[in-house]
Protein backbone atom coordinates (compact mmCIF):
# COMPACT_ATOMS: atom_id res chain seq x y z
CA UNK A 1 0.00 0.00 0.00
CA UNK A 2 1.33 3.19 -1.26
CA UNK A 3 -0.25 6.25 0.69
CA UNK A 4 0.51 10.36 -0.51
CA UNK A 5 -0.63 13.07 2.10
CA UNK A 6 -0.97 16.45 0.86
CA UNK A 7 2.16 15.82 -1.15
CA UNK A 8 3.65 19.37 -2.11
CA UNK A 9 6.94 20.05 -4.38
CA UNK A 10 8.22 23.43 -4.91
CA UNK A 11 11.24 24.20 -7.19
CA UNK A 12 11.87 27.79 -6.75
CA UNK A 13 8.87 29.70 -7.52
CA UNK A 14 7.72 26.51 -9.57
CA UNK A 15 4.77 24.65 -7.54
CA UNK A 16 5.39 21.11 -9.75
CA UNK A 17 3.17 18.56 -6.90
CA UNK A 18 0.54 20.63 -5.18
CA UNK A 19 -1.40 18.90 -2.16
CA UNK A 20 -1.94 15.76 -3.81
CA UNK A 21 -3.46 12.86 -1.65
CA UNK A 22 -4.21 9.55 -2.89
CA UNK A 23 -4.10 5.73 -1.79
CA UNK A 24 -2.38 2.90 -3.72
CA UNK A 25 -3.66 0.13 -2.76
CA UNK A 26 -2.69 -3.99 -3.39
CA UNK A 27 -4.35 -6.23 -4.78
CA UNK A 28 -4.97 -4.58 -8.10
CA UNK A 29 -3.07 -2.74 -10.90
CA UNK A 30 -3.39 1.18 -10.56
CA UNK A 31 -2.42 3.63 -13.37
CA UNK A 32 -0.56 7.10 -13.00
CA UNK A 33 -1.83 9.52 -15.78
CA UNK A 34 -0.45 12.90 -16.22
CA UNK A 35 0.25 15.09 -19.45
CA UNK A 36 4.18 15.95 -19.53
CA UNK A 37 5.23 18.24 -16.55
CA UNK A 38 1.98 17.07 -14.85
CA UNK A 39 4.27 16.16 -11.88
CA UNK A 40 4.20 12.29 -11.83
CA UNK A 41 7.95 11.56 -12.22
CA UNK A 42 8.17 13.80 -9.15
CA UNK A 43 5.75 11.93 -7.17
CA UNK A 44 7.09 8.73 -7.74
CA UNK A 45 10.90 10.24 -6.71
CA UNK A 46 9.36 11.75 -3.70
CA UNK A 47 7.27 8.48 -2.72
CA UNK A 48 10.88 6.81 -3.55
CA UNK A 49 12.61 9.22 -1.05
CA UNK A 50 14.69 10.48 -3.80
CA UNK A 51 13.59 13.92 -3.59
CA UNK A 52 12.38 15.90 -0.70
CA UNK A 53 8.81 16.74 0.00
CA UNK A 54 8.45 20.93 -0.06
CA UNK A 55 5.21 19.86 2.14
CA UNK A 56 3.36 16.74 3.01
CA UNK A 57 4.32 12.71 2.98
CA UNK A 58 4.75 9.14 1.38
CA UNK A 59 4.19 6.54 3.32
CA UNK A 60 4.93 2.55 1.95
CA UNK A 61 3.18 0.20 4.17
CA UNK A 62 2.85 3.50 6.52
CA UNK A 63 6.85 4.08 6.37
CA UNK A 64 8.63 6.95 4.77
CA UNK A 65 10.70 4.82 2.42
CA UNK A 66 14.32 5.83 3.86
CA UNK A 67 13.09 4.32 7.04
CA UNK A 68 12.42 0.71 5.55
CA UNK A 69 15.16 -1.54 6.73
CA UNK A 70 14.83 -4.04 3.69
CA UNK A 71 13.96 -1.49 0.87
CA UNK A 72 14.48 -3.70 -2.35
CA UNK A 73 12.87 -7.02 -0.87
CA UNK A 74 9.66 -4.40 -0.11
CA UNK A 75 9.30 -2.07 -3.35
CA UNK A 76 10.45 -2.95 -6.57
CA UNK A 77 11.26 0.54 -8.54
CA UNK A 78 11.55 1.66 -12.15
CA UNK A 79 12.36 5.36 -12.94
CA UNK A 80 14.60 5.57 -15.96
CA UNK A 81 15.71 2.33 -17.50
CA UNK A 82 18.85 4.27 -19.21
CA UNK A 83 20.21 4.64 -15.97
CA UNK A 84 22.72 1.66 -15.74
CA UNK A 85 26.33 2.62 -16.16
CA UNK A 86 27.25 1.86 -19.47
CA UNK A 87 30.91 -0.10 -18.96
CA UNK A 88 28.70 -2.78 -16.71
CA UNK A 89 27.31 -5.52 -17.62
CA UNK A 90 23.41 -6.52 -17.32
CA UNK A 91 24.51 -9.11 -14.96
CA UNK A 92 26.88 -7.47 -12.98
CA UNK A 93 24.01 -4.42 -12.71
CA UNK A 94 21.44 -7.10 -11.04
CA UNK A 95 24.31 -8.90 -8.90
CA UNK A 96 25.40 -5.55 -7.36
CA UNK A 97 21.78 -4.43 -6.49
CA UNK A 98 20.91 -8.21 -4.57
CA UNK A 99 24.19 -7.76 -2.83
CA UNK A 100 22.63 -4.38 -1.74
CA UNK A 101 19.51 -5.85 -0.71
CA UNK A 102 20.66 -9.03 1.30
CA UNK A 103 19.32 -10.94 -1.88
CA UNK A 104 20.67 -14.22 -3.08
CA UNK A 105 22.77 -14.45 -5.60
CA UNK A 106 20.37 -17.18 -7.35
CA UNK A 107 17.50 -14.69 -8.10
CA UNK A 108 20.04 -13.12 -10.83
CA UNK A 109 19.22 -16.01 -12.79
CA UNK A 110 15.87 -16.14 -11.98
CA UNK A 111 14.79 -12.39 -13.11
CA UNK A 112 16.18 -12.68 -16.42
CA UNK A 113 14.40 -15.47 -16.98
CA UNK A 114 11.52 -13.49 -16.06
CA UNK A 115 12.24 -10.68 -18.33
CA UNK A 116 13.58 -12.56 -21.34
CA UNK A 117 16.87 -11.20 -21.02
CA UNK A 118 19.44 -14.26 -22.45
CA UNK A 119 22.78 -15.14 -20.46
CA UNK A 120 24.64 -14.05 -23.49
CA UNK A 121 22.89 -10.55 -23.36
CA UNK A 122 22.91 -10.13 -19.80
CA UNK A 123 27.24 -10.86 -20.08
CA UNK A 124 27.23 -7.87 -22.17
CA UNK A 125 28.05 -4.49 -20.96
CA UNK A 126 25.03 -2.24 -20.85
CA UNK A 127 26.33 0.44 -23.49
CA UNK A 128 24.97 -1.40 -26.35
CA UNK A 129 21.35 -1.94 -24.84
CA UNK A 130 18.24 -1.13 -27.10
CA UNK A 131 16.02 0.70 -25.34
CA UNK A 132 13.28 -2.19 -25.47
CA UNK A 133 16.82 -4.55 -23.53
CA UNK A 134 16.93 -1.76 -21.10
CA UNK A 135 13.52 -1.58 -20.13
CA UNK A 136 13.74 -5.70 -19.13
CA UNK A 137 16.56 -5.12 -17.32
CA UNK A 138 15.11 -2.36 -15.85
CA UNK A 139 12.13 -4.38 -15.11
CA UNK A 140 14.27 -7.54 -13.73
CA UNK A 141 16.17 -5.17 -10.88
CA UNK A 142 12.34 -3.74 -10.04
CA UNK A 143 11.45 -7.73 -9.65
CA UNK A 144 14.76 -9.06 -8.04
CA UNK A 145 13.87 -9.06 -4.45
CA UNK A 146 10.14 -9.95 -5.07
CA UNK A 147 8.62 -7.26 -3.60
CA UNK A 148 5.31 -6.64 -2.67
CA UNK A 149 5.36 -2.92 -4.28
CA UNK A 150 5.74 -2.14 -7.61
CA UNK A 151 6.56 0.84 -8.87
CA UNK A 152 7.13 1.57 -12.35
CA UNK A 153 7.53 4.83 -14.66
CA UNK A 154 6.95 4.35 -18.46
CA UNK A 155 7.17 0.56 -18.35
CA UNK A 156 6.47 -0.05 -21.79
CA UNK A 157 8.07 2.58 -23.66
CA UNK A 158 10.57 1.43 -26.12
CA UNK A 159 9.45 -2.41 -25.53
CA UNK A 160 8.44 -4.86 -28.72
CA UNK A 161 4.71 -6.24 -28.46
CA UNK A 162 6.03 -9.48 -26.95
CA UNK A 163 7.45 -7.08 -24.29
CA UNK A 164 4.49 -5.45 -23.58
CA UNK A 165 2.36 -9.01 -23.15
CA UNK A 166 4.66 -9.43 -20.81
CA UNK A 167 4.92 -6.81 -18.76
CA UNK A 168 1.03 -6.50 -18.78
CA UNK A 169 0.65 -10.25 -17.63
CA UNK A 170 3.57 -10.19 -15.08
CA UNK A 171 1.97 -6.94 -13.55
CA UNK A 172 -1.81 -8.22 -13.98
CA UNK A 173 -0.76 -11.66 -12.08
CA UNK A 174 1.19 -9.91 -9.30
CA UNK A 175 -1.91 -7.91 -8.61
CA UNK A 176 -4.25 -11.23 -8.82
CA UNK A 177 -1.33 -12.74 -5.82
CA UNK A 178 -2.26 -9.27 -3.70
CA UNK A 179 0.71 -7.06 -4.50
CA UNK A 180 0.36 -3.33 -4.98
CA UNK A 181 1.43 -2.10 -8.50
CA UNK A 182 1.38 1.84 -9.35
CA UNK A 183 2.68 2.33 -13.00
CA UNK A 184 2.99 5.28 -15.43
CA UNK A 185 2.03 5.63 -19.24
CA UNK A 186 1.54 7.33 -21.96
CA UNK A 187 -0.16 4.44 -23.92
CA UNK A 188 -3.72 4.49 -22.63
CA UNK A 189 -4.82 1.95 -25.06
CA UNK A 190 -2.27 -0.31 -22.79
CA UNK A 191 -3.31 1.46 -19.56
CA UNK A 192 -6.64 0.33 -20.75
CA UNK A 193 -5.62 -3.29 -21.00
CA UNK A 194 -3.91 -3.13 -17.87
CA UNK A 195 -5.03 -1.05 -15.03
CA UNK A 196 -8.11 -2.06 -13.07
CA UNK A 197 -7.87 1.92 -11.09
CA UNK A 198 -6.45 5.31 -12.00
CA UNK A 199 -4.93 8.14 -10.68
CA UNK A 200 -5.06 11.34 -12.75
CA UNK A 201 -2.90 14.12 -12.54
CA UNK A 202 -3.02 17.80 -14.15
CA UNK A 203 -0.21 20.31 -13.19
CA UNK A 204 0.61 18.66 -9.99
CA UNK A 205 -2.97 18.16 -8.64
CA UNK A 206 -4.89 15.25 -8.53
CA UNK A 207 -8.00 14.97 -11.42
CA UNK A 208 -9.33 11.58 -11.02
CA UNK A 209 -8.70 9.24 -8.32
CA UNK A 210 -11.29 6.09 -9.27
CA UNK A 211 -11.60 2.56 -11.04
CA UNK A 212 -10.70 2.53 -14.55
CA UNK A 213 -14.39 2.34 -16.26
CA UNK A 214 -16.01 4.80 -13.53
CA UNK A 215 -13.31 6.96 -15.01
CA UNK A 216 -13.98 6.46 -19.04
CA UNK A 217 -18.11 6.31 -17.48
CA UNK A 218 -17.82 9.30 -16.22
CA UNK A 219 -16.06 11.52 -18.44
CA UNK A 220 -17.52 9.78 -22.24
CA UNK A 221 -19.88 10.59 -25.10
CA UNK A 222 -21.38 7.27 -26.01
CA UNK A 223 -21.28 7.28 -30.01
CA UNK A 224 -23.26 4.97 -31.67
CA UNK A 225 -21.70 3.29 -35.07
CA UNK A 226 -24.72 2.64 -37.88
CA UNK A 227 -24.85 1.27 -41.25
CA UNK A 228 -27.69 1.21 -43.07
CA UNK A 229 -27.82 0.28 -47.19
CA UNK A 230 -29.90 3.94 -47.38
CA UNK A 231 -27.78 6.30 -45.91
CA UNK A 232 -28.47 9.55 -46.91
CA UNK A 233 -32.47 8.52 -45.65
CA UNK A 234 -31.34 7.04 -42.15
CA UNK A 235 -28.73 10.23 -41.55
CA UNK A 236 -32.15 12.46 -42.28
CA UNK A 237 -34.38 10.37 -40.02
CA UNK A 238 -31.72 10.42 -36.98
CA UNK A 239 -31.16 14.27 -37.48
CA UNK A 240 -34.27 14.67 -37.65
CA UNK A 241 -34.70 13.12 -34.32
CA UNK A 242 -31.72 14.90 -32.81
CA UNK A 243 -28.56 13.20 -33.26
CA UNK A 244 -25.31 14.53 -34.32
CA UNK A 245 -24.63 12.60 -37.06
CA UNK A 246 -21.17 12.66 -38.73
CA UNK A 247 -19.20 9.93 -41.05
CA UNK A 248 -16.51 7.42 -39.47
CA UNK A 249 -15.59 3.61 -39.30
CA UNK A 250 -17.73 3.03 -43.07
CA UNK A 251 -21.08 4.60 -41.59
CA UNK A 252 -22.51 7.28 -39.61
CA UNK A 253 -21.45 7.68 -35.94
CA UNK A 254 -24.87 9.14 -33.93
CA UNK A 255 -24.05 11.07 -30.59
CA UNK A 256 -27.09 12.42 -28.65
CA UNK A 257 -28.98 9.10 -29.11
CA UNK A 258 -28.21 5.96 -27.65
CA UNK A 259 -28.11 2.48 -29.44
CA UNK A 260 -31.81 1.34 -28.80
CA UNK A 261 -33.46 4.52 -29.92
CA UNK A 262 -31.61 4.52 -33.20
CA UNK A 263 -32.74 0.81 -33.95
CA UNK A 264 -36.59 1.79 -32.96
CA UNK A 265 -36.15 4.91 -35.22
CA UNK A 266 -34.88 2.75 -38.19
CA UNK A 267 -37.57 0.38 -37.55
CA UNK A 268 -40.01 2.81 -38.15
CA UNK A 269 -39.47 4.10 -40.94
CA UNK A 270 -38.96 1.02 -42.38
CA UNK A 271 -35.20 1.61 -43.16
CA UNK A 272 -33.08 -1.92 -43.04
CA UNK A 273 -30.00 -1.82 -40.69
CA UNK A 274 -26.96 -3.71 -41.54
CA UNK A 275 -24.68 -2.75 -38.43
CA UNK A 276 -25.54 -0.94 -34.53
CA UNK A 277 -22.60 -0.73 -32.18
CA UNK A 278 -22.97 1.18 -29.30
CA UNK A 279 -19.24 2.61 -29.05
CA UNK A 280 -18.03 3.81 -25.39
CA UNK A 281 -15.12 5.91 -25.78
CA UNK A 282 -11.89 4.82 -25.42
CA UNK A 283 -9.44 5.73 -22.65
CA UNK A 284 -7.31 7.92 -24.97
CA UNK A 285 -10.80 10.21 -25.92
CA UNK A 286 -11.71 10.28 -22.10
CA UNK A 287 -8.25 11.56 -21.51
CA UNK A 288 -7.91 13.80 -23.96
CA UNK A 289 -11.09 15.47 -22.87
CA UNK A 290 -10.14 16.03 -19.03
CA UNK A 291 -6.21 16.87 -20.23
CA UNK A 292 -7.52 20.02 -22.41
CA UNK A 293 -9.29 22.22 -19.60
CA UNK A 294 -5.82 21.75 -17.49
CA UNK A 295 -3.74 22.51 -21.03
CA UNK A 296 -5.54 25.93 -21.53
CA UNK A 297 -5.85 26.56 -17.58
CA UNK A 298 -1.99 26.34 -18.07
CA UNK A 299 -1.66 28.31 -21.21
CA UNK A 300 -3.78 31.19 -19.44
CA UNK A 301 -1.32 31.07 -16.93
CA UNK A 302 1.59 31.67 -18.81
CA UNK A 303 0.19 34.30 -20.90
CA UNK B 1 23.38 2.22 10.61
CA UNK B 2 23.09 -1.53 11.24
CA UNK B 3 26.21 -3.43 10.50
CA UNK B 4 24.43 -5.92 8.18
CA UNK B 5 23.23 -2.64 6.26
CA UNK B 6 26.34 -1.42 6.14
CA UNK B 7 27.81 -5.27 5.07
CA UNK B 8 25.79 -5.20 1.92
CA UNK B 9 26.01 -1.94 0.75
CA UNK B 10 30.04 -2.45 1.41
CA UNK B 11 29.29 -5.90 -0.79
CA UNK B 12 27.65 -3.28 -3.50
CA UNK B 13 30.35 -0.94 -3.86
CA UNK B 14 32.82 -3.90 -4.34
CA UNK B 15 30.79 -5.47 -6.98
CA UNK B 16 30.55 -2.32 -8.60
CA UNK B 17 33.87 -1.34 -8.08
CA UNK B 18 35.20 -4.63 -10.13
CA UNK B 19 32.63 -4.66 -12.95
CA UNK B 20 33.31 -1.42 -14.84
CA UNK B 21 37.32 -1.34 -16.63
CA UNK B 22 37.29 2.53 -16.16
CA UNK B 23 37.97 1.83 -12.03
CA UNK B 24 39.86 -1.05 -12.15
CA UNK B 25 42.28 -0.43 -14.82
CA UNK B 26 42.91 3.13 -12.87
CA UNK B 27 43.34 1.29 -9.60
CA UNK B 28 45.52 -1.53 -11.24
CA UNK B 29 47.74 1.23 -12.99
CA UNK B 30 48.35 3.28 -9.57
CA UNK B 31 49.21 -0.17 -8.19
CA UNK B 32 51.58 -1.18 -10.64
CA UNK B 33 53.32 2.20 -11.80
CA UNK B 34 55.68 2.67 -8.48
CA UNK B 35 57.48 -0.70 -8.94
CA UNK B 36 59.22 -0.12 -12.94
CA UNK B 37 59.47 3.31 -12.05
CA UNK B 38 62.04 2.65 -9.26
CA UNK B 39 63.67 0.11 -11.82
CA UNK B 40 63.80 2.66 -14.32
CA UNK B 41 65.27 5.17 -12.27
CA UNK B 42 67.97 2.78 -11.09
CA UNK B 43 69.09 1.64 -14.35
CA UNK B 44 68.83 4.92 -15.54
CA UNK B 45 70.91 6.43 -12.62
CA UNK B 46 68.77 9.79 -13.23
CA UNK B 47 69.29 10.51 -9.29
CA UNK B 48 70.33 13.67 -7.44
CA UNK B 49 73.62 12.57 -5.41
CA UNK B 50 71.72 13.71 -2.43
CA UNK B 51 69.37 11.26 -2.87
CA UNK B 52 68.01 8.76 -0.68
CA UNK B 53 67.12 5.19 -2.22
CA UNK B 54 64.10 5.41 -0.64
CA UNK B 55 63.22 8.96 -2.09
CA UNK B 56 64.17 7.25 -5.73
CA UNK B 57 62.47 4.14 -5.73
CA UNK B 58 59.25 5.89 -4.91
CA UNK B 59 59.66 8.84 -7.68
CA UNK B 60 56.59 7.64 -9.81
CA UNK B 61 54.61 7.94 -6.50
CA UNK B 62 53.38 10.92 -7.11
CA UNK B 63 51.85 9.77 -10.48
CA UNK B 64 50.24 7.40 -8.53
CA UNK B 65 49.00 9.40 -6.06
CA UNK B 66 47.02 11.64 -8.75
CA UNK B 67 45.38 8.31 -9.81
CA UNK B 68 44.47 7.17 -6.37
CA UNK B 69 42.40 10.57 -6.70
CA UNK B 70 41.34 9.82 -9.76
CA UNK B 71 40.13 6.16 -8.42
CA UNK B 72 38.40 7.94 -5.84
CA UNK B 73 36.74 10.33 -7.95
CA UNK B 74 35.41 7.56 -10.35
CA UNK B 75 33.61 5.45 -7.68
CA UNK B 76 30.83 8.24 -7.56
CA UNK B 77 31.06 10.55 -10.67
CA UNK B 78 29.91 7.18 -12.54
CA UNK B 79 27.22 7.20 -10.31
CA UNK B 80 26.12 10.63 -11.26
CA UNK B 81 27.15 10.49 -15.11
CA UNK B 82 25.36 7.05 -15.34
CA UNK B 83 22.23 7.81 -13.29
CA UNK B 84 22.83 4.69 -11.01
CA UNK B 85 23.20 7.31 -7.99
CA UNK B 86 19.30 6.89 -7.78
CA UNK B 87 19.20 3.05 -8.26
CA UNK B 88 21.90 3.10 -5.41
CA UNK B 89 20.27 5.28 -3.24
CA UNK B 90 16.74 3.44 -3.68
CA UNK B 91 18.63 0.06 -2.85
CA UNK B 92 20.08 1.78 0.40
CA UNK B 93 17.64 4.91 0.98
CA UNK B 94 20.38 6.08 4.12
CA UNK B 95 22.64 8.20 2.38
CA UNK B 96 25.54 8.17 5.15
CA UNK B 97 25.51 4.25 4.77
CA UNK B 98 26.00 4.61 1.26
CA UNK B 99 28.89 7.37 1.40
CA UNK B 100 30.11 5.12 4.34
CA UNK B 101 30.74 2.30 2.37
CA UNK B 102 32.35 3.67 -0.25
CA UNK B 103 34.85 5.34 2.30
CA UNK B 104 35.63 2.05 3.38
CA UNK B 105 35.67 0.50 -0.11
CA UNK B 106 38.56 3.56 -1.20
CA UNK B 107 40.56 3.45 2.08
CA UNK B 108 40.73 -0.38 1.80
CA UNK B 109 41.85 -0.79 -1.66
CA UNK B 110 44.31 2.01 -2.21
CA UNK B 111 45.93 1.50 1.13
CA UNK B 112 46.21 -2.38 0.33
CA UNK B 113 47.48 -1.56 -2.90
CA UNK B 114 50.05 1.78 -1.97
CA UNK B 115 51.58 -0.35 0.58
CA UNK B 116 51.95 -3.69 -1.51
CA UNK B 117 53.37 -1.02 -4.08
CA UNK B 118 55.25 1.19 -2.33
CA UNK B 119 57.24 -1.96 -0.21
CA UNK B 120 58.22 -3.39 -3.64
CA UNK B 121 58.99 -0.47 -5.06
CA UNK B 122 61.48 0.14 -2.54
CA UNK B 123 62.86 -3.41 -2.44
CA UNK B 124 63.09 -3.19 -6.19
CA UNK B 125 65.14 0.01 -5.78
CA UNK B 126 67.21 -1.18 -2.64
CA UNK B 127 68.70 -3.82 -5.05
CA UNK B 128 69.33 -1.86 -7.69
CA UNK B 129 71.02 1.24 -6.22
CA UNK B 130 74.72 1.93 -5.54
CA UNK B 131 75.56 0.55 -1.97
CA UNK B 132 77.10 4.25 -1.52
CA UNK B 133 73.90 5.79 -1.28
CA UNK B 134 72.05 7.34 1.74
CA UNK B 135 69.22 4.85 2.18
CA UNK B 136 66.48 6.74 3.61
CA UNK B 137 64.63 6.13 7.01
CA UNK B 138 61.98 3.09 5.07
CA UNK B 139 59.82 2.34 8.14
CA UNK B 140 57.50 3.59 8.83
CA UNK B 141 57.26 5.83 6.40
CA UNK B 142 56.24 3.48 3.74
CA UNK B 143 53.38 3.15 6.19
CA UNK B 144 53.01 6.57 6.00
CA UNK B 145 53.38 6.97 1.93
CA UNK B 146 50.41 3.74 1.95
CA UNK B 147 48.00 6.00 4.19
CA UNK B 148 48.40 8.92 2.24
CA UNK B 149 46.61 6.99 -0.76
CA UNK B 150 43.72 6.45 0.82
CA UNK B 151 43.53 10.20 1.51
CA UNK B 152 44.10 11.16 -1.76
CA UNK B 153 41.50 8.72 -3.19
CA UNK B 154 38.90 9.85 -0.41
CA UNK B 155 39.59 13.44 -1.13
CA UNK B 156 38.56 12.88 -4.90
CA UNK B 157 35.39 11.08 -3.43
CA UNK B 158 34.56 13.99 -1.70
CA UNK B 159 35.21 16.16 -4.26
CA UNK B 160 33.33 14.47 -6.85
CA UNK B 161 30.34 14.17 -4.43
CA UNK B 162 30.17 17.76 -4.25
CA UNK B 163 30.55 18.64 -7.61
CA UNK B 164 28.97 15.62 -9.01
CA UNK B 165 31.16 15.85 -12.94
CA UNK B 166 33.60 13.85 -13.51
CA UNK B 167 35.50 16.64 -15.46
CA UNK B 168 35.05 19.13 -12.94
CA UNK B 169 35.94 16.96 -9.56
CA UNK B 170 39.09 15.54 -11.54
CA UNK B 171 40.26 18.84 -12.21
CA UNK B 172 39.67 20.30 -9.03
CA UNK B 173 41.55 17.41 -7.29
CA UNK B 174 44.45 17.32 -10.10
CA UNK B 175 44.52 21.04 -8.78
CA UNK B 176 44.88 20.49 -4.87
CA UNK B 177 47.25 18.01 -5.52
CA UNK B 178 49.55 20.45 -7.38
CA UNK B 179 49.19 23.93 -7.10
CA UNK B 180 49.91 24.53 -3.59
CA UNK B 181 53.53 24.38 -3.71
CA UNK B 182 53.46 25.98 -7.40
CA UNK B 183 51.85 28.96 -5.98
CA UNK B 184 53.32 28.80 -1.80
CA UNK B 185 56.28 30.78 -2.65
CA UNK B 186 53.55 33.78 -3.17
CA UNK B 187 52.39 33.40 0.15
CA UNK B 188 55.48 34.53 2.32
CA UNK B 189 56.13 33.29 5.05
CA UNK B 190 52.52 31.73 4.95
CA UNK B 191 54.43 29.31 3.08
CA UNK B 192 55.57 26.55 5.02
CA UNK B 193 51.87 25.98 5.44
CA UNK B 194 50.00 26.55 1.93
CA UNK B 195 53.17 24.52 0.04
CA UNK B 196 52.85 22.02 2.74
CA UNK B 197 49.47 21.61 2.02
CA UNK B 198 49.03 19.46 -0.86
CA UNK B 199 49.03 15.52 -0.52
CA UNK B 200 52.07 15.85 -3.06
CA UNK B 201 53.82 17.92 -0.60
CA UNK B 202 53.31 15.09 1.89
CA UNK B 203 54.41 12.36 -0.30
CA UNK B 204 57.92 13.67 -1.18
CA UNK B 205 58.40 14.61 2.60
CA UNK B 206 57.53 11.06 3.88
CA UNK B 207 60.07 9.58 0.98
CA UNK B 208 62.24 11.77 2.00
CA UNK B 209 63.34 12.92 -1.52
CA UNK B 210 65.78 15.39 -2.74
CA UNK B 211 63.21 17.43 -4.03
CA UNK B 212 61.43 17.70 -0.44
CA UNK B 213 63.17 21.19 0.65
CA UNK B 214 61.50 23.76 2.30
CA UNK B 215 61.40 26.02 -0.81
CA UNK B 216 59.27 23.17 -3.14
CA UNK B 217 57.36 21.78 -0.49
CA UNK B 218 57.10 23.81 2.81
CA UNK B 219 58.84 23.49 6.41
CA UNK B 220 56.12 21.12 7.73
CA UNK B 221 57.19 17.36 9.10
CA UNK B 222 56.50 14.99 7.11
CA UNK B 223 53.63 13.40 9.79
CA UNK B 224 52.34 16.97 10.49
CA UNK B 225 51.86 17.42 6.99
CA UNK B 226 49.77 14.25 6.68
CA UNK B 227 48.09 15.11 9.21
CA UNK B 228 47.13 18.63 7.85
CA UNK B 229 46.30 16.57 4.82
CA UNK B 230 43.96 13.96 5.99
CA UNK B 231 42.20 16.84 8.37
CA UNK B 232 41.19 18.58 5.33
CA UNK B 233 39.98 15.42 3.42
CA UNK B 234 38.06 14.90 6.31
CA UNK B 235 36.42 17.96 6.33
CA UNK B 236 35.75 17.93 2.71
CA UNK B 237 34.11 14.24 3.54
CA UNK B 238 31.84 16.22 6.33
CA UNK B 239 30.97 18.77 3.51
CA UNK B 240 30.13 15.70 1.42
CA UNK B 241 28.46 13.90 3.39
CA UNK B 242 25.95 16.76 4.56
CA UNK B 243 25.22 17.84 0.82
CA UNK B 244 24.27 14.25 -0.16
CA UNK B 245 21.77 13.68 2.95
CA UNK B 246 20.03 17.29 1.84
CA UNK B 247 20.23 17.18 -1.85
CA UNK B 248 17.62 15.54 -4.24
CA UNK B 249 19.08 13.23 -6.49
Amino acid sequence: MIEVHRLTKRFGTATVVDGLSFTVRPGRVTGFLGPNGAGKSTTLRMILGLDRPTSGRALIGGRPYRELTAPLRTVGALLDARAVHGGRSAYHHLAGLAAAGGIPRRRVAEVLRLTGLGPQTAARRAKGFSLGMSQRLGLAAALLGDPEVLILDEPVNGLDTDGIRLVRELLRERAARGGTVFLSSHLMSEMELTADHLVVLGNGRLLADAPLAEVIARNSRTVTLVRAPEAERLREVLAAAGGRVSAGDGGWLVEGLDAPTVGELAAAHGLTVHELTPRPSSLEEVYTAMAQPVAGQRAGAAS
Amino acid sequence: MSARVFGWALAHEWLKFRSVRSTVWTWAVMAVLPVPGAAFVAATGSLQPEDTVLGGALTLAVPALALAAVTGVLVISGEYGSGTIATTLTAVPRRGTVLAAKVALVAGVLFLAALASATCAYLVGDAMLAEDRPQGEPWPALLGVAALFPVAGLLGLAVGTLLRHAAGALTTVVALLLLPSMLGPLFGPAERWVAGASPTAALEKLTQSADADAQAVGSLGAWPSLALVAGYTLLALGGAATALRRRDV
